[in-house]
């Protein structure tokens, strides 16, 4: 038995071949594309400022476009692992000498790869491990997550630019063609036909989204028996954070407390009671959170805008609105104008008939059409016009 | 060529401004980041694909011809679908606090997604075995399955 590392000829499994790779290729190159054109909208909807304003209808849109987000995401992993492994071989292809036009070719291809698998395995790892809440590592999530998609998104597209011959061949040629094989590639297959790796792959895919599309597709909650939640939580929705880990259970059940609306020359302080006796507007709207899940709720309370108007606020300011949660990066958050003044957008106080649920922000929160979870404000402490 | 020249280009200015951000967020937030960044590629190129390969080795040497792609179907299954139910099935995000988070039986739901598969597989091995038996009569011929 040889102890040397493999050479590329020792691979000679017909499934390992460029007819079988560009098309696993292009599901992933699909997949991950959704991915991050998602998640730069995501980015887009929590931006504090804006270059283009952020939409705030369809009221589903963040929803939707989150839940594509984590399910392309999820959908990548068989994608990838398949892909990785019908390329494997080429991690030992012999290499001209780096002095030689080839041979510099070739390390800067083989580099080019290495940071898209890097990149690309790293997207899908803290993705899936945020999803359900789990940091195991020292960076923050949220910007390194965001800095790395656009270095997978990089990598991929001078991927394909290097590849598309070898692409446009794959695909132009049956899947069983040996035109493109490396040599030494085996005539027969010992197991599955290319065919039959392709459809298993395209099974693994949907099974896996399946298995946590309950997540966000209510029809699906039963199915979804891996989904990080349930959809089941206090007053039929699920809770991201919950008032004992923002460590609000004492100011949030406070009977002083007040909330207060600060507009430019004054300030308006309103109990809970003085909220329940205004004017009360219901909505519909989604929870929907960054980690891909969603939950509708009818929710009830003040409009935003009726509150503005009380402190003098003119239609189409800005505002911060700031909870009661000591610490962290949500506390404190703005309010675009046109979310301020949508007639949806509410100072909720109750959730599907009831009371909210401390854990759902009690006394009051923030609930607006098309935002992500984290900028629908729980525990809000007041609504202030920016300095 | 021409379009391949601005995609490869597009591409290196997408991936400078990804490198540009990462470094923006801090030393320290760059090196806890390139661990997990290597680390990836260590796990999956020195770890996971040796063991898959010689698994693949093992299994060609104990399963009859006409078993090994239904095997190595309802693998590439199950294998991956289990490596995204990674984080679920250690429960590692829980928290005491908040039972919505994680709420399942996930050890449960994932042996059944299991069973599942290698019970669908099955199935449609025994059809399409019977199937390939009608249409010219004699001893199995161990062909793999003809995927659409």
């Amino acid at each position: 038995m040889r102890t040397a590392p493999p050479r590329e000829s020792d691979f000679t499994s017909r499934l390992r071949s460029p007819a079988v790779a560009s098309r696993v290729g292009v599901a992933l190159g699909v997949c991950f594309a959704l991915a991050f054109v998602t998640g730069v909208v995501s980015h887009w909807a929590q931006a504090q400022t804006w270059w283009i304003p952020y939409p705030t209808a369809p009221a589903w849109g963040y929803r939707v476009t989150q839940g594509l987000h984590t399910l392309s995401g999820i959908a990548c992993i068989p994608l990838l692992l398949v892909k990785l492994w019908t390329v494997f071989p080429r991690l030992f292809q012999a290499m001209a000498r780096p002095t030689t036009r080839t041979g510099l070719l070739q390390l800067l291809e083989r580099a080019s790869i290495a940071v898209l698998v890097a990149a690309a395995i790293f997207q899908l790892v803290t993705g899936l491990a945020n999803a359900a809440q789990w940091y195991p590592w020292g960076f923050g999530f949220i910007v390194t997550h965001y800095a790395m998609a656009w270095v997978a998104i990089g990598a991929l597209l001078v991927h394909v630019a290097v590849k598309l011959p070898v692409i446009r061949a794959a695909l132009g040629a049956d899947v069983e063609s040996g035109a493109l094989d490396r040599p030494g590639t085996a005539p027969r297959s010992a197991g599955l036909t290319r065919r039959g790796l392709l459809t298993t792959t395209w099974v693994a895919a949907v099974v896996a989204v399946l298995a946590s599309a309950g997540n966000t597709v209510t029809p699906l909650r039963r199915v979804s028996g891996l989904a990080v939640r349930d959809g089941e939580g206090p007053q039929g929705v699920p809770v991201n954070k919950s008032a004992e880990s923002a460590g609000v259970t004492e100011t949030a059940r406070d009977p002083g407390f007040r909330f207060a609306v600060v507009g430019a020359d004054r300030t308006v302080e309103l109990s809970r009671a003085e909220l329940e006796a205004m004017p009360q507007t219901s909505a519909t709207l989604p929870i929907a959170c960054v980690e891909g899940w969603s939950a509708s709720g009818e929710w009830s309370g003040v409009r935003v805008r009726d509150l503005l108007d009380l402190a003098g606020v003119p239609a189409g300011t800005d505002v911060a609105v700031q909870s009661l949660q000591q610490g962290g990066v949500y506390t404190r958050t703005t309010l675009q104008g046109s979310f301020a003044d949508h007639p949806d957008t509410l100072l909720a106080l109750r959730l599907n008939g009831e009371d909210l649920d401390i854990d759902h922000g009690f006394p009051c929160r923030v609930i607006a059409p098309n935002r992500p979870g984290v900028l629908q404000t729980k525990w809000v402490r007041s609504i202030e016009v920016q300095a | 060529m021409a379009a391949r020249l601005a995609l490869g280009a597009l591409g290196v200015l997408a991936g400078l401004y990804g490198a540009v951000r990462l470094l923006q967020t801090g030393t320290d937030n760059v090196t806890a980041a390139l661990w997990w960044v290597a680390g990836g590629v260590v796990v999956h190129d020195g770890l996971l694909a040796p063991v898959v390969v010689v698994l693949t080795v093992l299994a060609l040497r104990v399963l009859p011809a006409a078993a090994r792609p239904w095997t190595a179907a309802a693998a590439v299954v199950v294998g991956t679908v289990t490596v995204t139910a990674i984080p679920v099935l250690g429960r590692f995000g829980a928290r005491p606090d908040n039972p919505t988070l994680l709420p399942r039986d996930y050890v449960r739901n994932w042996l059944i997604v299991v069973a599942l598969v290698v019970v669908g597989t099955a199935l449609l091995a025994l059809v399409r075995t019977a199937r390939e038996r009608r249409v010219s009569p004699g001893p199995s011929t161990g062909r793999p399955p003809r995927g659409r």
